[in-house]
């Protein structure tokens, strides 16, 4: 990458062209569920539809809030995503390291029972995991999701995990070990840095799929105050209406942590993604 | 310590070394097995109960009742209920196509972004940011603004069409179409997910080789093909293996834009099961759709485990 | 405790409304009201779940009019006929009693119900000098030509999607022909008829003359009435609440223009045609500890004043025939004045198995609605299909 362009042609290159159509592709159908979010019920049936919503109207967004209990859902799945990220980061990467690093018998049976588990259809298993809740008592309340959520997106998280671990070139722990440190401290100021993306990644994907899960926020949360956005906006309307335009508010507003989240956190992907380029 | 100064020794007096070695390896698998057994507790503590639950329904007749349910028997009636239904049929085959194809189609696009998203020297971060939007969304809020676009009369895709000349397709109303549309919405949200994956796989690859092969003169895809693919096979296996995973549990999409329509068109093997236990109560039934899948996939998983030619366990320290 | 999904969605919410009403009544009883998820099958998933796991919440739930038979047999609601007098029951419509009832038990109590109508352009049939079709031909050929005429986009809109609405629809049409799915005791199906070809054949024929866009194949309610609010299409088949919604300035643009009548039938046969009961019963929770509380809650749902409340002021369909037949109700909207002048047909509920019945016949009506098979082998599809669901003990897959 040598290279330099002059002019045009510094801008104009395979990369940001193919950069733009990806932006194209991913933005269209965005541009498309937040302006639908402002168009008003009547409008939402215009063939051929409104490409700017006319008259613009906010009452979507307001009946979200007012009408619907969204604060109370948006607040409910922010604990439960949160602390289930947590726990599966923590737990997942001391795993995934342990999996990826340490000579460990049985890592084989033990990675591929992982995956059996992540495989099984959720459907299947939420009959009895109700049961299991119930005996314990912890119905509609955040453990009812935390601990499911948590046991479900390790396997995944450790996958991952390991898999960013084992980039990691083997002469690190030596280092750590010449420095005088014991096997955690290594861990902790030598693997931990290096396998950034791969926490980012995990966490990323761990905090969506929490974030956006419905078949257990349902079962196990029945009682409103308890209640996480997928399930809210589920109730969104009745058996027979559909209203788009607050389902689409909602969600705009829920996609809203997801992108501060990694606005927050690209300065430690972007470092992370050059001190990788750098490395080696 | 005494590993500092195992290590700070010179090499002569090798059996004292081996045996320290010796030592040092059992105590590293023992510190693992520490460090891992949280997490496995935990998983083990919640999921054993309800996966032995569902295939000890699979292998009974159950009835729902008032109070709980009621299994009996030992049988293999679910499993030959199920194996002979002709629906069962079609939505194995439908699923399996329809994973082949997104993720086939998610991999290539996705490590192209990845690519595109390594190279790029400005916006990095908020072409980050955007690409997890669709990735963030609710499923079901997916499949509803899809269903939206693709609408027959009053959709933005008919709309398109009808200016460009196309007439109005009926999309979801016909069979190959609402497959389609199905993939679409699949692959819009799903790419991000091949996309970071991957990207993380090649931000983590070691610098030098790719300078080493420049001044080699090696051009781009060359490059990319000979030293880039080879190293990142255990990423794209990943990437590969647990987009195999959810898209064999395909649900939601069908359900909210063509309720396994038209006709049984868009019934995926998770739609299958859901109705028969949710809808008609057969939990029986139901449970072997489950259990079939799971070992379908795990089936698909350990294949495309193999295709990329990675093996676990046999990374030693 | 008591579990019902969203009722209305503009105005003050009924449930809570009535909720105050039973409280100022029975002081001494305190209803919480849990919201369920609006698709109805979903709520049915969640519920099942519950009680058969022994939850004793909630106490009473609303359901769907088609699930007493189902959860009759799994034991998932209380048989209302052992706490509950037969004089109770007597004060329902015709008809909807014995649409709550299995083997003999009631185990729901009608709280309001819901009927297929034909809305129509008042305007465009004055255009063009049309009166209201009485047969389904008429329907069509007024279809064709109002489209023709560049009036409206679409003729007829209804709800085709491979869902439980399109047996709704096509029991409408099945019974227009002189049809039925099942025998009277659920032994046998009876798809594979001269009736049952008649009606998916004209059904199909609607799309093929253009009366109605092949789109219809995906419709489900909100589809069809967006189409019909928005003006775009002439005819509409829905239930009582899409007359609110034509009439409301924030969802339609045909406030003013739209007329209620009892749906058209086959030519040959009596008027009106069958319109398929929809509507939701109150059901109790086997495990409720509250049991007399539930009752009594029960019993102010089916009376005069909560049958008021609920079709005065939110034009919901009453199921008492006192309420039903009073001047106040008829006087109240075009809908309720319609109620009674059509003629009710049940989807066949009356087996456990029904889930399992219905997709039989909505799935391969559907196929046979998007051309993808014929007339015939889809109706010979249904046929085995509804047959295994009718004498397999599971109901089949």
């Amino acid at each position: 990458m040598g290279r330099t362009r002059k002019g045009w042609r510094r801008v104009i290159n395979g990369v940001n062209i193919s950069a733009f159509f990806v932006t194209l592709f991913i933005a269209l159908p965005l541009y498309w569920l937040i302006i639908s979010s402002f168009k008003t019920p009547v409008a939402m049936g215009d063939s051929p539809p409104q490409y700017w919503p006319s008259p613009f109207s906010g009452a979507n967004y307001s009946q979200a809030f007012v009408q619907y209990d969204f604060g109370i859902y948006f607040r409910n799945s922010l604990i439960v995503t949160l602390c289930a990220t947590a726990l599966v980061l923590v737990f997942g990467t001391v795993a995934g390291y342990a999996l990826g690093r340490l000579p460990m018998r049985g890592k084989f049976t033990l990675m591929v029972t992982l995956l059996i588990i992540s495989v099984f259809p959720e459907i299947a298993l939420i009959a009895p995991l109700y049961l299991l809740e119930r005996n314990f008592g912890i119905l509609n309340s955040y453990e009812a999701l935390i601990i499911p959520y948590t046991a479900f997106n390790l396997p995944f998280a450790i996958w991952i995990l390991r898999n960013y671990m084992l980039g990691i070139p083997k002469e690190m722990e030596e280092t750590g070990r010449i420095d005088g440190a014991g096997p955690l401290r290594t861990v902790w100021s030598i693997i931990l840095p290096m396998a950034l993306p791969g926490l980012f990644t995990a966490g990323i994907f761990c905090f969506t799929a929490c974030w956006t899960e419905f078949l257990m926020a349902l079962t196990f949360e029945s009682v409103n105050n308890w209640r996480t956005i997928p399930v809210g906006i589920a109730e969104f309307g009745t058996p027979l209406e559909v209203p788009y335009g607050t389902i689409f508010a909602a969600s705009v507003v829920a996609v809203v942590p997801i992108g501060i989240l990694v606005f927050i956190f690209r300065k430690f992907v972007i470092s992370g993604l050059t001190s990788g380029a750098v490395k080696g | 310590m005494t590993s500092v100064s195992s290590a700070a020794e010179p090499a002569p007096a090798s059996a004292p070394l081996v045996g320290r070695h010796d030592v040092n390896r059992k105590r590293m698998a023992r510190l693992g097995w520490v460090f891992s057994a949280p997490a496995l507790i935990f998983v083990a503590a919640v999921t054993i109960f309800p996966i032995v639950y569902s295939v000890v329904m699979s292998l009974s007749n159950v009835t729902v009742t008032g109070n709980g349910f009621k299994l009996s028997g030992v049988t293999g009636s679910n499993y030959t209920l199920v194996l002979k239904n002709s629906t069962w049929h079609y939505a194995l085959g439908f699923t399996i196509v329809y994973t082949l194809i997104t993720v086939a189609v998610e991999l290539v696009i996705g490590t192209l972004i990845a690519l595109v998203l390594q190279r790029l020297t400005a916006g990095r971060g908020w072409m980050m940011a955007l690409l997890l939007i669709p990735w963030s969304m609710i499923t079901v809020i997916n499949a509803e603004l899809w269903l939206y676009v693709f609408n027959g009369i009053y959709g933005v895709m008919d709309a398109i069409f009808n200016a460009v000349g196309l007439g109005h397709p009926n999309f979801l109303g016909t069979n190959d179409p609402a497959i389609i549309s199905l993939m679409i919405a699949d692959i819009w949200k799903t790419t991000p997910f091949v996309a970071i994956i991957v990207l993380a796989g090649l931000v983590m690859l070691p610098g030098d080789i790719f300078e080493a092969a420049e001044v080699d003169g090696s051009s781009g895809w060359s490059t990319f093909w000979r030293i880039t693919v080879p190293l990142l096979r255990p990423t794209l296996a990943l990437a590969v293996m647990f987009r195999v995973l959810q898209a064999f549990g395909l649900f939601d999409l069908p359900y909210v834009m063509t309720g396994g329509g038209p006709g049984t068109a868009t019934t995926s093997l998770a739609i299958l099961g859901y109705d028969a236990m949710f809808k008609n109560l057969s939990f029986g039934p139901g449970a072997a759709v489950a259990t079939t899948t799971a070992l379908l996939v795990l089936l698909g998983c350990l294949i495309s485990l193999r295709t990329f030619r990675v093996q676990v366990g046999k990374e030693d320290m | 405790m008591w579990s019902a999904s969203p009722i209305n969605t503009t105005g003050v919410d009924v449930r809570t409304v009535l909720i105050k009403d039973f409280e100022k009544e029975y002081p001494k009883i305190h209803v919480t009201l849990v919201s369920a998820p609006t698709d109805t099958d979903t709520n049915r998933a969640t519920l099942a779940t519950e009680i058969s796991g022994g939850s004793s919440t909630p106490d009473v739930f609303m359901g769907d009019v088609i699930w007493p038979a189902q959860f009759g047999e799994h034991g998932l609601a209380l048989p209302l006929s052992d706490y509950l007098p037969s004089s109770f029951f007597a004060q329902f419509a015709p008809g909807l009693v014995s649409g709550a009832s299995y083997k003999g038990k009631v185990y729901g109590s009608p709280m309001f119900e819901d009927q297929g109508f034909l809305y129509y352009r008042k305007d465009l049939l004055a255009k063009e000098g049309m009166s209201v079709p009485t047969t389904w031909q008429q329907l069509e050929a007024d279809s064709v030509k109002l489209v023709h005429a560049g009036l409206v986009k679409y003729g007829f809109v209804w709800e085709g999607d491979s869902y439980e609405g399109l047996t709704c629809d096509f029991m409408e049409y099945l019974t227009d022909a002189g049809g039925s799915v099942t025998n009277s005791s659920y032994t046998s199906a009876s798809l594979n008829s001269p009736a049952a070809n008649t009606a998916l054949t004209f059904m199909r024929s609607l799309i093929t003359s253009g009366a109605s866009p092949s789109a219809v194949t995906t419709f489900q309610e909100p589809q069809a009435m967006t189409a019909f609010a928005d003006g775009q299409a002439a005819f509409l088949r829905n239930w009582d609440y899409a007359w609110a919604d034509s009439q409301t300035p924030s969802t339609s643009k045909v406030v003013g223009k739209v007329g209620v009548a009892p749906l058209p039938t086959f030519a040959g046969q009596s008027y009106p045609g069958y319109s398929n009961i929809g509507g939701w019963n109150l059901y109790i929770n086997p495990h409720s500890k509250n049991i007399a509380a539930d009752l009594d809650f029960i019993k102010f749902m089916a009376s005069n004043e909560a049958q008021d409340v609920l079709s005065v002021q939110y034009s919901e369909i009453p199921t008492t025939t006192a309420v039903r037949d009073s001047s106040a109700v008829i006087a109240e909207n075009p809908v309720l004045a319609t109620v009674p002048k059509t003629r009710l047909i049940a989807r066949p509920a009356g087996t456990p198995n029904y889930p399992a019945l219905s997709t039989a016949i909505y799935t391969n009506i559907n196929a046979a609605l998007a051309g993808s098979t014929s007339v015939s082998s889809a109706l010979s599809a249904a046929q085995s299909q509804a047959t295994t669901a009718l004498t397999s003990p599971a109901g089949g897959l």
